[in-house]
């Protein structure tokens, strides 16, 4: 095979495998403090694509409107703690669940009172041309869809591993019971992870758009999309939900390559009901942890 | 040849009636069994036989591994090491729901009754082994689901009276006292028909009334022949009604012997009953001074 | 005494059951066909929901996948109709047996996970058969779907629709007596017994002799066939479908149906249907006349704001509402 074929195919896997893995990433941080299941969160997305999409058209610099979209999910994201799953904290896991439900559809069907049935789009950020390195072409918004959630990522862990709040989410995360006796506010963190979910999923939203255009009813696909990657490699480990998107991405590119376009997705999607039907914890899971 | 076949098997035959023989006193059988958690070894090579028709109380100190035991004869948690055998089969290799059919029942520590049934529907759902209409009978309603169903509830009224519950049927069990729990808990592993019934501290939370009237229930199920093995803090009423006393301490069998044997024994009497029970690590203590 | 009690409310709601027969009966004799298709829309709803609530109410498994098993009913029916000339009457029993094999299979695998992930990778299960609908086009019509699929009657006494109507009504209706034998009999009582949302406890129902796993499965595979049964009538009825109808937000529809009804009893199956499709219809009719707006956006916000507001404030759903006496009252007397 080409050389510059398995280029391409690993530029596109690696490109979409960090879209996948910021889809996941916004399940995993909620699920392991709350062990809520928030189905809104592909709502974020689209807030944050057509948020970002809306200000661009309105003549605001496209940086500067990926970060009042990116600020506006995260603050959708309290919202939906503040207003919804704190209310109901003494409610089980599977109402609160099906309560993110509820909010995702009022999210969709605010976005369609807002924004019609139209489609939005982007242009690459900074209007980045197309590369062409090694034979390979590179969408001139792969750079900035790897770069950011590289950085989102980096933060994360950063965040996670050398913050006292992080250290108190992680804490939260391990023993919620442990984590109240010492005086850890497990509501206040839940805030949090709702927040950062709200802003990882706006992130993800403003970095697609130039790549898949948007509408009001991409959130149930993108929250679906994000559930595979964190199902796939273990929603409980941020190491594995990456791996899962990384696993997908590179799936569904060598499929788009080698087959037959109305193929590849359920190539991708078949391989990958394999891996997660075999190890049903996911790739790397605790073991039995659920 | 076929001559020294057919004595072959006539052999065989013969011995495995003797087998059959000897062990027609022992219902189950626990060969060495070990079960380690990471790197907590909760029991350590145990072995014991529980005879048909006995009583046999577990005592021993907390931690000492005596639920685990029960836990490990119904199928809930697997064994590291070890076999079970009850009845000439082995449990240790198959599901829990499949040695409740061969006549296991537990009773819990703290009952697990169905919060969602009544106390009728929960004895009812005990009957569970001895019937088979599945989906499509019952949701037809066919003749063999409908007389199963009055012979469900035929026994689970029976075993409620037994326990003296037949008023509280259609409560559900959160408005019933702990005892009233505790009897219910009994009547649904009853309504199963057991042969051999696992209790998990039966007493615990009792007051002595209640006790006392315990100890002349489970007296009668022994007469009626069911197979007792009980796990018991309450050193005293499990040895007054028991047959046969296991005592456990850190996961190792310290002695199994009768209710005699053990009050009589001075080192297991000052360490293992009576009034609080002492773990191995004091014991220890104990015997070095 | 207190038996007579018991039996007399079900004899009460088997005489319910015969009035609601005969009110839906008799129907078409007033209703215009656009009421009618409402109607009728209700009824495929509802069974699809009864199959979850028998899932969710009863086992406890949160199934966020009705609309593949709905989806899969139809498209079988379609193409062993349009393709290989079934009679649709056979279609449907033969899509019965698909979507069931395939359930049993899917309910195998799933239903080895806890809680909410059950209902994680249930939805993702929507994802997955829209790509195969659109990628195997020779079998599906990828997106285009698949038309003139024939009708269900076989001789034409009555009009088709008119068919349809009291063929679909009086299978809800025998699924919906199906359903109640079921949940107040061994198996109802079984399937409780692992319901972890509401006071089962697996290992207790193992030790009593409850297969588990076998019987989650076979009310994941149970709540498929009604699914399935609901697709074949939908897609004989309508001739001709689409796959953008078999998505996720028709499995989660069907989700907050069962919730809004009240998911311990089959009846709240009919209930949340027959709610929410008003819903849908008064503010499809009004909302964008009254105050402007894209047609869909109020339906949408309303199932949001319904369904929030249900599990905050009616955890059990509608149907206490409409028993005279709440279930727990109604034991302790």
């Amino acid at each position: 095979m080409d050389l510059s074929i398995v280029l391409q195919f690993f530029i596109s896997g690696v490109n979409l495998g960090c879209i996948y893995a910021a889809l996941g990433l916004g399940f995993f941080v909620v699920y392991s403090v709350t062990r809520v299941l928030n189905l809104a969160q592909g709502e974020f997305v689209m807030v944050g694509g057509m948020l970002t999409a809306t200000f661009y058209s309105m003549g605001v610099p496209i940086i500067l409107s990926a970060l009042i979209a990116i600020a506006v999910a995260g603050l959708l994201g309290g919202i939906l703690h503040c207003g919804v799953i704190h209310p109901a904290r003494n409610l089980s896991k599977a109402t609160q669940t099906f309560l993110t439900v509820g909010f995702a559809f009022a999210i969709e069907g605010i976005a369609l009172l807002v924004w019609g049935w139209e489609y939005k789009s982007l242009p690459n950020f900074l209007s980045t041309p197309n590369i062409h390195f090694g034979g390979a072409t590179i969408i001139g918004q792969t750079p900035w869809v790897t770069g950011i959630t590289l950085l989102a990522v980096t933060g994360l862990f950063l965040f996670f591993g050398h913050t006292l709040q992080g250290k108190a989410l992680r804490a939260c995360a391990d023993n919620p019971l442990g984590a109240k006796t010492i005086g850890i506010s497990v509501d206040r963190m839940s805030l949090y992870v709702f927040i950062l979910a709200g802003a990882f999923g706006g992130i993800a939203g403003a970095v697609i758009t130039p790549l898949t255009m948007v509408s009001y009813n991409i959130g149930f696909p993108m929250t679906i999309k994000g559930l595979l990657a964190a199902f796939v490699g273990g929603i409980t480990r941020a190491e594995g939900v990456i791996l899962g998107g990384m696993v997908l991405g590179m799936a569904e590119a060598i499929a788009a390559g080698l087959m037959p376009s109305e193929y590849h997705s359920i190539f991708a999607m078949i391989i990958l009901m394999a891996v997660f039907l075999c190890q049903p914890h996911g790739l790397l899971s605790s073991s039995g942890k659920t | 040849m076929r001559d020294y076949l057919s004595w072959m098997k006539d052999i065989l035959a013969f011995t495995k009636e003797q087998m059959r023989e000897i062990d027609s006193s022992s219902l189950l059988q626990l060969k060495n069994i070990s079960v380690a958690f990471g790197k907590l070894t909760a029991v350590d090579g145990v072995s014991f036989t529980i005879r048909r028709g006995d009583i046999t109380s577990i005592i021993g100190p907390n931690g000492a591994g005596k639920t685990t035991i029960l836990k490990l004869i119904c199928g809930l948690l697997p064994l590291s090491q070890g076999e079970i055998w009850f009845k000439q089969q082995r449990l240790d290799k198959i599901p829990p729901h499949h040695i409740a059919s061969l006549g296991v029942t537990q009773v819990f520590q703290d009952i697990q009754l169905f919060s969602n049934m009544s106390i009728l529907e929960n004895v009812m759902v005990g009957c569970h082994v001895w019937t088979d209409s599945g989906f499509l009978n019952t949701g037809l309603k066919l003749p063999h689901a409908k007389a199963e169903e009055n012979k469900i509830k035929e026994q689970a009224i029976s075993k409620l009276s037994l326990v003296g519950l037949e008023q509280k049927a259609f409560m559900l069990p959160s408005h019933l006292s702990w005892s009233e729990q505790k009897l219910s808990g009994l009547a649904r592993a009853l309504a199963a028909e057991p042969d051999l019934l696992l209790l998990d501290e039966p007493y615990g939370g009792l007051m002595a009334t209640e006790i006392a009237m315990l100890s002349r229930l489970i007296l009668q199920l022994q007469q009626d022949g069911i197979t007792i093995l009980m796990v018991e803090q309450r050193t005293d009423e499990a040895l007054e009604i028991a047959n046969q006393v296991v005592i456990l301490d850190s996961g190792e069998k310290v002695a199994d012997a009768s209710p005699t044997e053990i009050r009589s024994n001075a080192f297991i009497a000052t360490n293992y009953l009576g009034g609080r029970v002492k773990g191995m690590s004091e014991v220890h203590h104990a015997a070095s001074k | 005494m207190n038996k007579t009690v018991e039996l007399r409310r079900t004899k009460a709601e088997y005489l319910i059951l015969a009035l609601v027969v005969v009110l839906f009966l008799s129907i078409p004799l007033f209703a215009g066909p656009y009421h009618l298709a409402i109607i009728m829309d209700i009824g495929i709803y509802a069974i699809i929901t009864m199959g979850l609530i028998l899932l969710m109410g009863q086992a406890g498994q949160l199934s966020l996948g009705q609309a593949v098993f709905f989806g899969l009913g139809a498209y079988s029916s379609a193409i062993l109709t349009t393709q290989h000339h079934f009679a649709p009457w056979l279609a449907l029993l033969l899509a019965i047996i698909i979507t069931g094999s395939i359930a049993a299979g899917i309910g195998r695998a799933v239903l080895r996970l806890k809680g909410i992930i059950v209902s994680g990778v249930t939805l993702v299960l929507n994802l997955i058969f829209s790509y195969l609908v659109l990628s195997l086009i020779n079998l599906t019509g990828g997106a285009n779907g698949i038309v003139n699929i024939p009708h269900l009657s076989p001789v034409k006494l009555i009009p088709n629709s008119l068919f349809d109507y009291y063929f679909l009504w009086i299978v809800a209706f025998l699924l919906l007596a199906f359903s109640l034998n079921l949940v107040n009999s061994r198996t109802g009582r079984a399937l409780r017994t692992m319901n972890i949302l509401s006071g089962g406890g697996e290992e207790t129902a193992q030790v009593l002799g409850i297969n588990v796993m076998k019987y989650k499965v076979q009310v994941f595979t149970l709540g498929a066939v009604y699914a399935s049964i609901a697709g074949s009538i939908y897609a004989h009825h309508l001739g001709s479908i689409e796959p953008d109808i078999f998505g996720a937000h028709l499995s989660l529809l069907v989700a907050i149906m069962a919730i809004v009804g009240g998911m311990a009893s089959p009846w709240g199956a009919f209930l949340g249907a027959a709610l929410l499709m008003g819903l849908t219809e008064l503010l499809g009719k009004f909302a964008s006349v009254v105050v402007s707006g894209p047609t869909g956006a109020y339906e949408l916000i309303a199932y949001g704001i319904i369904l929030m507001a249900v599990l905050r404030f009616l955890p059990q759903g509608l149907i206490p509402l409409f028993q005279k006496l709440p279930p727990q009252s109604r034991h302790s007397k």
